[in-house]
């Protein structure tokens, strides 16, 4: 099956990419087969994996999302080099329907990670922990906010 | 419209992501290494931030032999590619002595001036003899020769202008004549998908730019109602200027601006329209004069027309034809007149030598002829690839054809593969293109002639095989077979 991909009039090519079809498929899908893999490795239980696989999620979106600023590319001469990328997509403009969807997903998977483990000690503390870390992050009025100046610029 | 296969487009992010994660570890790995090795730059600042270059580091630099390769001979239809070979996994490529022969693809070689021209040639050397290679001098100062005057002349007369002003740079004539035309409290509305010396220009102007979605009238109508509604940002004063820029032949999509509708939208709304015609000049339109020729639009209309001579006419530089009140400002103003080098002579006699080809004034109708083969050529090749099942974009009568790839993998798989056949393709990826949308750039010249195509249709249908990039199906060829046996009985 065939799917139209619409020119977009985002001139920041480290952030079109999100408007094309097919972004939440893979993202889910990623998540998905990361549960199986994990599960395979380390022949925990599913309420393990899925801990595991929230807190790597954590891991890695909080780094690539809300530390790392810039783009990884030279060619648009530095403009968003203060801003993250969760303050690069959309251009900036809050709540799309992007950034609801990547915020709602750290909570599905808190959601599962916490019930399949029937919200036993320590996994739900760090599971909280990180849930509410990343969706603190992606508040509207957390935009170019750095508290205490951590990440801020030199 | 480019329509992608679902499965594609989920396994080109899952490789992108792929990629990416790997560079990252390398990068960690990289960081841990020198973390234990000393450095002997104390005190010196980075060259580049932190993570400016990681694309060029781990992507690019994996799958370099594909792109920037040596040529050493003139880029006509066939062309001598330099053998390059590398020791440390394609992070530096060495050049040796043997070259072999491709077919060229890849050049902007439109009507075939790229090599001996019996007609321009001869009188290019002649200049060259008489005028020498460089002017040495800015236009203002010592730089204008007889050549130079009527080389405008030729321009203005060609494109349908009343003046024009030639520079020695394609590139640097938009990038510098944008900042020269509007400035602060102005407004830039440019096609989402214009080149990078529009955006540098524009940038550079210091105007606030507004993009439109790329080739959408509708689109452009209500931006320009919104801004000029909303007025300057913060102040909501009117805005000084209001100029809509566009393309005539877009070289990533080989599409063809609409330009009847935007000229209609900009009129109405009092903006003016500057026309970049890079590809489509000299290359479309019954007579070679671009898409102003080819939809029907006067010239009048289009208030700034652009234009390089680097893929038409074999040369080097651009021009901007105008008003005659335009032009007279332009020679006071624009930093690319007053202090850049004037463009040299001979590339000047080279130009008029190649109008004066395609008008038919050299005696000989090979211009009609350059015209009419480059449109047979570019609608046969378009033609066949698409039978042939694979995703051509660009519109019918465009000399430029993009082959989608999408997968990263398959970006240096089809290049190599093409090499191997020796046939030389360009290939793009991410950050030129959209991260989904990698592609391979045919550009077909006049100067290819029936026997080179079929060859490279063979070439690329084979390396299509290889890599899967026929995303539709292939039109059947039994249906033909059995309405000629019909017809036949």
């Amino acid at each position: 099956m065939y799917v139209r991909a619409l020119p977009t009039t985002d001139v920041n090519r480290n952030t079109e990419w999100f408007t094309y079809p097919g972004v939440w498929t893979t993202y889910i899908l990623i998540l998905f087969f990361s549960w199986l893999l994990v599960l395979s490795v380390f022949h925990c239980s599913p309420g393990m994996a899925w801990t595991i696989v929230h807190l790597a999620h954590f891991t890695v979106t909080y780094h690539s999302f809300h530390w790392k600023k810039g783009t990884p590319f030279g060619d648009d001469q530095g403009i968003y080099n203060r801003l993250t990328w969760w303050e690069q997509i959309d251009n900036g403009k809050q709540l799309t329907r992007n950034r609801k969807f990547l915020t709602v997903v750290p909570i599905v998977l808190y959601l599962i990670a916490s019930h399949t483990t029937d919200y036993q000690h320590p996994m739900l503390f760090l599971n909280t922990l990180a849930v509410f870390v990343m969706v603190v992050a992606k508040f509207p009025h957390m935009h170019k906010v750095r508290i205490f100046g951590i990440n801020g610029d030199q | 419209m480019i329509t992608i296969p679902y499965l594609t487009a989920v396994s080109t992010y899952f490789s992108y992501g792929l990629l990416f994660a790997f560079g990252q570890l390398r990068d960690y790995s990289r960081l841990i290494f020198d973390w234990c090795s000393t450095n002997n730059l104390q005190g010196y600042a980075p060259i580049c931030l932190a993570h400016e270059d990681f694309y060029i580091r781990r992507l690019y630099h994996r799958i370099q032999d594909c792109f920037n390769r040596p040529i050493s001979s003139a880029p006509d239809s066939w062309v001598d590619v330099i053998e390059r070979y590398s020791n440390d996994n394609n992070k530096t490529l060495k050049r040796t002595t043997k070259s072999t022969r491709c077919l060229n693809l890849g050049s902007y070689n439109y009507l075939g001036f790229g090599s001996f021209d019996e007609y321009c040639t001869p009188r290019v050397i002649e200049s060259l003899k008489k005028f020498s290679a460089s002017t040495c001098s800015s236009r203002v100062d010592a730089g204008t020769t007889s050549v130079h005057a009527e080389l405008e002349e030729c321009v203005a007369n060609y494109v349908g202008k009343p003046a024009a002003i030639v520079t020695g740079m394609g590139f640097a004539t938009n990038s510098a004549i944008i900042p020269v035309l509007i400035g602060k409290g102005g407004l830039i509305i440019s096609d989402s998908l214009n080149h990078t010396s529009i955006v540098n220009g524009a940038r550079g102007s210091g105007a606030t730019i507004r993009v439109f979605q790329h080739n959408t009238p509708a689109h452009l109508e209500r931006v320009l109602k919104e801004q000029i509604a909303e007025g300057q940002p913060r102040t909501h004063r009117p805005w000084k200027k209001i100029i809509v820029v566009v393309e005539g032949i877009y070289s990533m999509e080989g599409e063809i601006c609409q330009l009847p509708e935007i000229v209609s939208v900009c009129k109405k709304y009092k903006a003016y329209v500057y026309l970049d015609e890079a590809h489509s000049i000299g290359a479309i339109g019954k007579t070679g004069r671009g898409v102003c020729e080819l939809l029907g639009v006067d010239t009048a209309d289009v208030d700034i027309m652009m234009g390089t001579f680097t893929k038409s006419f074999g040369s080097c530089g651009g021009y901007i034809a105008g008003s005659k009140d335009l032009i007279q400002y332009l020679k006071y103003h624009c930093p690319a007149h007053l202090y850049a080098t004037s463009i040299s002579t001979p590339s000047a006699q080279q130009i008029i030598s190649a109008i004066k080809v395609i008008l038919g004034e050299d005696g000989s109708n090979r211009g009609a002829q350059k015209l009419a083969r480059i449109r047979e050529n570019s609608n046969f090749f378009r033609a066949e690839l698409q039978k042939m099942g694979f995703e051509v974009l660009g519109d019918n009568d465009s000399p430029v054809m993009p082959i989608m790839l999408y997968n990263p993998a398959k970006i240096p798989a089809f290049s190599r593969e093409c090499l191997r056949e020796n046939v030389a393709v360009v290939v793009v990826g991410f950050p030129a293109t959209p991260l989904l949308l990698a592609r391979a750039r045919i550009c077909i010249s006049a100067s290819h002639s029936r026997e080179d195509l079929i060859k490279a249709l063979k070439v690329i249908s084979k390396a299509g095989d290889l890599t899967g990039i026929k995303y539709f199906p292939a039109a059947p060829k039994k249906q033909e077979e059995e309405k000629d046996r019909i017809k036949l009985d």
